[in-house]
């Protein structure tokens, strides 16, 4: 009788580099024959990190590792929880993986959209999760996660019933860089690394690019950001994902001085000081129309932005079963983030450029 | 005697306008109190923000809060005669319930109704009509099943059975609403005497003070009824259409004011009490103008610690007359005892 044994080859895990530049809350590494990924900000605060190893095979996978989730790549199909994930899949080409998604109405893009009228996607909502009897009756090979806070129970479930839960947290990332690189985690799940490399490094280009072109601009217009709920206006903080890109656009975001990455509450009064006279006010919540504005609270027509029709809104382009486009794209083209406020605030720089993702106000 | 209460009168009255005063001149944004006079006196030329802020702000939300200060501690007295009961507050015929359930129709119940009728249920005027609808509702139900009882105090269990309805229904629209939506039925009910215009200001007022010249003429068989009913019905007092006009005056008072502003807890409980105690009497009339002197100062010192954290943010003014009003009634009720 003879007793034949695998040889595994063992390496350390310290010796290959972190692919990842821009994004804080996730590491990528590549070694002969599997990746290992950390999720090391699943959620704001987190002080637990989410490894997976993910390879064609276990065969060259070291004993160290064997406590970690393995995921086969590429991944034959997925439920995804986000339309930022179904972005990422349609820049892949890779959006025939979906097989189910919560909310199907939140998604705009055609490809997808054509999908779901075949019913090739399984509407798989249950209010604010997914809905467990229909999710596990699907059988989908993994579930990219998204959990606000540690309270991952409806997500456990899914593991104890031997579904992995691969946490997504691009929405953690606050750098318009930082959440685009989350393109790459499809990249290792799809054996698609390559593709999503090129596709990232094109839209760091294009950024930079963009962001030279206002660089020099002495002349900056003054901007607000935000609105009111009853007596509370929440802007957002300067280290916000939104302050960036209205500062990187060459404009001047009145509370970029403020550290924080979310937003501030302040009082109406506060912000009226600082703000009625600014030139342009980005993302007014959810109005899309000036009489809306009005009838909501009849201070907003003191604004200069209000008065020069000078507010822009990202959550007038629509999908056509209501989804918002930038919802869903703007996290993976920062570049057209970045041009659409240029186009606002320094229209001479990009003349015929036509907006992707704000409109002003109707 | 009356020169006592006159007295007191005048004195509470200077008070309310020092309060007044610091109202306007305490705020989120610093600006000096000499700033302050001269944009009401119209002699200011300095920042327009600050005139807006003084004018199209404080002052639409102290008067507010002196009309609202005033109708809700007038409402808590009558209703506290009424049922003979020191806990009966301006809330509890249940009207609140009614404003609040029409306003979770108005944002958490959007999304039940055919696009197009959705509009409708946009804008701050919506909240106001919803709220209005769903309180008056509440009154006709009240004012109903009032005629049709023998005993009063049956009235306060059928609108504690209304609140819990419609705090039952509430639950079930905020389970299907978004998080956007909660919150803002969230911030509804925490109260808010801020952002109200002079338009609504123009509306609310003849209204409250007409309703509450009302409740004045009620003052005689409010004392009559002090002394129980039958000593009411000896003085010629028609006890049913009395208990229907205190009703019809309470909700009204209630409706006008939740619609506007909210709910605003403990006001309407705690202000009679201490009118009562400052002014050592059981007669009405003296205790409708104290009421109306200290309701409005008491609410308009509430709405000053409610912008004293400063910029950052203001607190909202339930919190206030809840932290305030609670250890009050705790005191009262361990004071009368011994």
């Amino acid at each position: 009788m003879t007793i034949s044994c695998q040889k595994k080859i063992v390496k350390s895990v310290g010796n290959a580099a972190n692919n990842i530049e821009f994004a804080n809350g996730l590491e990528i590494y590549n070694y002969e024959g599997f990746t290992v990924m950390k999720i090391t900000k699943p959620w704001p605060d987190a002080a637990k990190t989410y490894t997976y190893v993910c390879g064609k095979n276990t065969h060259k996978i070291p004993d160290s590792l064997q406590q970690h989730p393995f995921i086969k790549v590429p991944v034959e199909n997925l439920v995804a929880t986000s339309t930022t994930h179904v972005s990422s899949l349609i820049a892949l080409n890779e959006a025939e993986k979906l097989i189910g998604f919560p909310n199907l109405d939140y998604v705009s893009s055609e490809k997808v959209r054509q999908m779901i009228s075949e019913g090739k996607i399984m509407e798989l909502s249950d209010k604010e999760s997914l809905n467990f009897e229909k999710t596990i009756d699907l059988e989908p090979q993994i579930i990219i996660g998204l959990s606000m806070d540690s309270e991952t129970s409806k997500f456990n479930q899914f593991e104890k019933a031997g579904i992995p839960v691969v946490y997504n947290a691009d929405w953690v990332e606050t750098s318009p860089l930082g959440k685009a690189e989350w393109i790459k985690f499809f990249g290792v799940l799809l054996d698609q690394q390559q593709n999503a490399n090129s596709y990232f490094k094109t839209i760091v280009t294009e950024y930079e690019q963009a962001k030279l072109l206002v660089k020099q601009k002495t002349q900056k217009p003054t901007v607000l950001s935000g609105a009111i709920f009853q007596d509370v206006w929440y802007v957002p903080q300067g280290d916000s994902w939104m302050a960036q890109f209205i500062n990187d656009a060459g404009g001047n975001y009145l509370w970029s001085n403020s550290k924080g990455t979310g937003s501030l509450s302040l009082s109406f009064e506060t912000v009226f000081e600082k703000a009625m006279n600014a030139d342009v006010w980005i993302g007014p919540g959810e109005f899309y129309t000036f009489e809306q504005m009005i009838a909501a609270n009849k201070h907003y027509g003191n604004f200069k932005s209000f008065k020069n029709k000078k507010i822009y809104s990202y959550s007038i382009k629509k999908g056509p079963t209501g989804g918002l486009i930038f919802y869903e794209d703007a996290s993976n083209r920062p570049d057209l983030v970045l041009k659409d406020l240029i186009s606002i605030f320094h229209p001479e720089v990009l003349p015929d450029y036509q907006p992707a993702f704000i409109e002003v106000l109707k | 005697m009356f020169t006592k209460y006159s007295s007191y009168h005048f004195f509470f009255i200077i008070v309310l306008l020092i309060a007044a005063l610091c109202n306007l001149i305490i705020g989120s944004v610093h600006i000096p109190a000499n700033e302050v006079l001269a944009i009401l006196s119209n002699n200011f030329s300095g920042k327009a923000s600050w005139e807006y802020i003084i004018m199209e702000y404080r002052l639409p939300k102290l008067v507010i809060a002196c009309l609202v200060g005033m109708s809700l501690s007038v409402a808590g007295m009558m209703m506290q005669t009424l049922f003979q009961n020191p806990m009966a507050e301006p809330y509890v015929l249940g009207v609140s319930s009614g404003a609040s359930l029409g306003v979770a129709l108005c944002i958490l119940g959007k999304s039940l109704f055919a696009p197009w009728l959705q509009v409708y249920f946009s804008g701050s005027i919506a909240v106001v009509v919803f709220a209005l609808g769903g309180s008056i509702l509440t009154m006709f139900v009240i004012l109903g099943i009032s005629q049709r009882i023998k005993q009063i105090a049956t009235l306060l269990i059928v609108g504690l059975m209304f609140s819990s309805f419609t705090a039952a229904f509430v639950n079930v629209l905020a389970y299907f609403s978004t998080a956007e939506e909660l919150k803002k039925f969230t911030f509804w009910n925490l109260g808010s005497l801020g952002n109200i215009s002079w338009q609504q200001i123009g509306f609310i007022t003849p209204l409250l003070l007409i309703t509450l010249a009302g409740s004045f003429l009620l003052n005689k068989p409010l004392n009559a009824l002090l002394m129980g009913e039958g000593y009411a019905k000896s003085m010629g007092i028609h006890i049913q259409k009395v208990k229907f006009l205190i009703i019809l005056v309470t909700c009204m008072l209630v409706a006008v004011c939740t619609a506007f502003v909210g709910p605003i807890a403990f006001l309407g409980l705690a202000v009679p009490h201490i009118t009562r105690m400052v002014y050592k009497t059981t007669n009405h009339f003296q205790l409708f103008i104290g009421n109306i002197i200290l309701g409005a100062l008491i609410l308009v010192l509430c709405d000053i610690i409610c912008q004293l954290p400063g910029e950052q943010f203001i607190l909202p003014v339930n919190a206030v007359t809840s932290i305030l009003g609670a250890p009050l009634v705790i005191y009262l009720i361990l004071r009368n005892r011994a």
